[in-house]
């Protein structure tokens, strides 16, 4: 008796999340299959099949061939740079010293201050015209005469921009991801490893690091469908300038879909990212059900 | 338990009827206790208006509204929307069939023509009283494929050369360039007299508003289009090339990358801060001068569209308002009148602009009690009046004379055609401006660009017009 009413309760309330992800995951999910394979334009669903035309146009895109590449360039890079800087910086927290509580306070700001905000910050420090690294470059005399870096105006150095917003902004949750991993790992293990005559090196290479796995791997998963979805930096700082070549796939559907109001073309940019995506999903969720078998 | 204690405690119970009462009453309070109240509560006209570039537009309009509003017992709530948000909260609100009855945009509106109703009526009316509106607002809000006037324009801007007369004085044109050549000749000069100056000649090639129509005007002065009259893509020509040959000249005499992500915002800033000696756009980054008390302000002077070689003269409006009703609003004859009442405010609607908003009826600007016939004359010339002699204070005060003919040199985005659908997503895609920074910079050839941005045309203009919305396609080169 106890145990069907359980079961009840269990579905009950289970039921508002179910209906969340339905409705809000599941149902523009569905929507954007069918509007990829139609001519639906702004705020229109029409459902004019045009089988897979929408996919053709898009690969025959040497815009959209740049913007798939820059997601992997920019994923792989701001993810990479992420996981050492948040070893390092989950390191050197651990350490006690004073003002440290400040020092996580201030480390844990970017991911506090919305994503607008912070960026319009960014926007000057990498204005062409205005840029405050290109005057302290200027007055140091590291510049010649004529010598200016267009931070967005050049297609590297926009990517060097909006990966190192990135990076910045996710920065602190990686930290403390890592710091937490760090703090659970028994001293008993450090002082153990010491009185094996361990160095430094040795005892991260296969110490820390090891027990550190499973926690990084759920960082580097997280950072990465985050990374890869994620069109605000991109959109905020270059608006995929210049001449569409810092683009990344959420970027340019946004582009195509909302702001060109072709939706179906929009729709299948977005989808390009599905597969990988389902990778890492399916990757997620075996890690999280092996480490609840552990 | 005490009485006393009791006394002034509300117990769990009371607090749920107290509450429910209360949900009650604020439910259905307002129709039965306010009757007056409830009336207007159903009668709320919303409207989605961008945030002017010129802040105390904002200040007249806001109230202006609300005061047409309650003289009509309608309670009328004006949202403001950055310029950029104006496109993606019109796809959101189609979407999702509710929101505001009024969407104001700025450009076109075309893409969403299929949306909106037909407002023939109320520009017949406003003709009616007025005289006829500006052909530029007529080609930007008309379909003549679908026969649908699917937006209705009360105002547009001049989108003249600001240059810094002390510089151009100093290179030996104190009035200024007048041809597209003349900013490849000047450009080295520029760079030797000002060597601090980082950018000479400041025309954007970048993906926002003021790159697109400075392109735009590029290509349509050297003879090329993206359309012809009848619709027919004819972006692959040899004008067109031409004016991308040209573009990578200018690029290479007299401008640097920092173009290449210039936001809208970014010339005026720069043509301020004198990094700059010549920009493309509106008199914003003049009055934002005289606002702040810049001294560059009274350096700041105009000039009207470059010629290219075709001796063609044209610029592209720099902003111009399209305004729509949505097919699902309810309060369609409402809105219409509202424009209508719009439209007869352009006078207030300039002055409030600080001489930004031009009218697209000239007539509506005429002084009360002139005849119908004699309203655009009149109209004109009290926009020309105004712009003789600047009542915001510049120095001298003709300086914006230029703006006084600017009709003659303004067309619409979609020139020599209408526009349409296909041309608001180009244009909103940034296919044009591409093309010009591309080649303009070398990332491709003046060929390839020209090629890479008239298959993507094509596309675009091949499904507007599978849609039924765009005509042509016979003749498309």
């Amino acid at each position: 008796m106890n145990m069907k009413r359980d079961r009840f309760l269990g579905a009950v309330l289970l039921l508002p999340a179910l209906a969340f992800i339905a409705l809000l995951v599941g149902a523009p999910f569905l929507m954007a299959l069918v509007l990829a394979v139609t001519t639906s334009s702004a705020g229109s669903l029409d459902v004019t099949f045009v089988g897979l035309q929408n996919f053709r146009d898009v690969f025959g895109s040497p815009v959209f061939r740049t913007a798939l590449r820059n997601t992997l360039v920019f994923t792989l890079a701001s993810q990479a740079a992420v996981i050492l800087l948040g070893n390092v910086l989950a390191v050197a927290l651990k350490k006690a010293f004073r003002g440290r509580s400040f020092v996580r306070f201030l480390i844990l700001m970017p991911w506090a201050a919305p994503i607008a905000l912070s960026t319009l910050g960014w926007l000057w420090i990498f204005d062409s015209t205005f840029s405050a690294i290109n005057w302290i470059l200027k007055v140091s005399g590291y510049f010649g005469p004529g010598e200016w870096y267009y931070w967005l105006g050049d297609t590297a150095l926009g990517m060097i921009a909006v990966v190192t917003v990135h990076v910045w902004r996710m920065l602190p949750f990686t930290t403390v991801i890592i710091l937490a991993g760090l703090t659970s790992i028994p001293e008993e293990v450090h002082e153990a490893a010491d009185i094996d005559g361990a160095g430094f090196f040795s005892k991260l290479f296969h110490v820390t690091i090891p027990m550190m796995l499973p926690i990084l791997f759920v960082a580097v998963l997280f950072g990465t469908v985050f990374t890869f979805t994620d069109m605000s930096v991109v959109y905020l700082l270059t608006r995929g300038g210049p001449y569409n070549s810092t683009h990344v796939l959420a970027s340019l559907a946004f582009q195509e879909g909302v702001l060109g109001g072709d939706v179906g073309r929009g729709a299948a940019i977005a989808l390009f990212l599905l597969p990988l995506l389902v990778v890492m999903a399916v990757l997620m969720l075996r890690r999280s059900r092996r480490a609840e078998v552990l | 338990m005490d009485d006393a204690k009791t006394k002034g405690r509300i117990s769990r119970r009371d607090l749920l009827k107290a509450a429910g009462v209360g949900v009650l009453a604020a439910g259905i309070g307002p129709a039965v206790v306010i009757p007056g109240r409830a009336r207007a509560a159903n009668k709320t006209l919303k409207i989605v208006q961008w945030s002017h570039f010129v802040p105390s537009y904002d200040k007249w309009f806001d109230p202006w509204a609300k005061s047409w509003g309650a003289s009509r017992g309608v309670d009328v709530v004006v949202d403001h929307v950055s310029i950029g948000d104006v496109v993606p909260r019109a796809t959101a609100e189609v979407a999702a069939q509710a929101g505001h009855d009024v969407h104001m945009f700025l450009g076109l509106a075309s893409a969403f023509e299929e949306h909106v109703i037909d407002l023939s009526d109320a520009v017949r009316t406003i003709e009616k009283k007025h005289g006829p509106q500006l052909g530029l607002a007529k080609r930007s809000t008309y379909n003549p494929f679908t026969r649908k006037q699917f937006a209705l324009s009360d105002m547009w801007v001049a989108d003249p050369g600001d240059y810094l007369k002390s510089v151009w004085t100093e290179i030996g044109m104190p009035g200024g360039p007048s041809t597209w050549e003349d900013l490849v000749k000047a450009a080295p000069e520029i760079k030797k007299k000002h060597p601090e100056m980082q950018i000479p000649i400041g025309i954007g090639l970048s993906q926002e508003l003021d790159s697109n129509m400075a392109a735009r005007g590029m290509l349509w002065c050297f003879g090329g289009s993206i359309q012809d009259k009848e619709g027919n893509v004819v972006l692959n020509s040899p004008e067109t090339l031409h004016a991308l040959e040209y573009a990578k000249r200018l690029f290479s005499a007299g401008m640097t990358r920092a173009v290449l992500s210039w936001t809208p915002a970014s010339n005026n800033q720069a043509l301020n801060a004198r990094e700059t000696a010549y920009i493309l756009n509106s008199i914003s980054a003049y009055r934002s001068a005289q606002d702040n008390k810049l001294p560059v302000a009274d350096d700041i002077f105009f000039t009207p569209a470059l010629k290219g070689p075709t001796g063609i003269q044209l610029a592209s409006e720099h902003v111009m308002s399209g305004y729509v009703v949505w097919k699902f609003s309810k309060n369609q004859d409402l809105a219409k009148e509202f424009l209508v009442a719009l439209v007869d405010a352009s006078r207030d609607s300039a002055l409030a602009s600080k001489l930004y908003n031009l009218p697209s009826f000239y007539g509506a600007a005429a002084d009360p009690g002139v005849p119908a016939a004699k309203r655009p004359k009149a109209g004109s010339d009290w926009v020309a009046g105004q712009c003789k002699s600047d009542p915001f204070g510049s120095k001298p005060a003709d300086k914006l004379t230029v703006l006084a003919a600017a009709d003659q040199w303004s067309t619409n985005i979609g020139y020599p055609g209408f526009a349409n659908p296909a041309e608001g997503e180009i244009f909103d895609t940034f296919v044009v401006t591409d093309m010009f920074a591309k080649a303009a910079t070398g990332a491709l050839s003046p060929k390839e660009a020209l090629a890479e941005a008239d298959t993507r045309a094509k596309q675009i203009f091949n499904k507007w017009r599978k849609k039924g919305f765009v005509g042509g396609g016979s003749k498309d080169r």
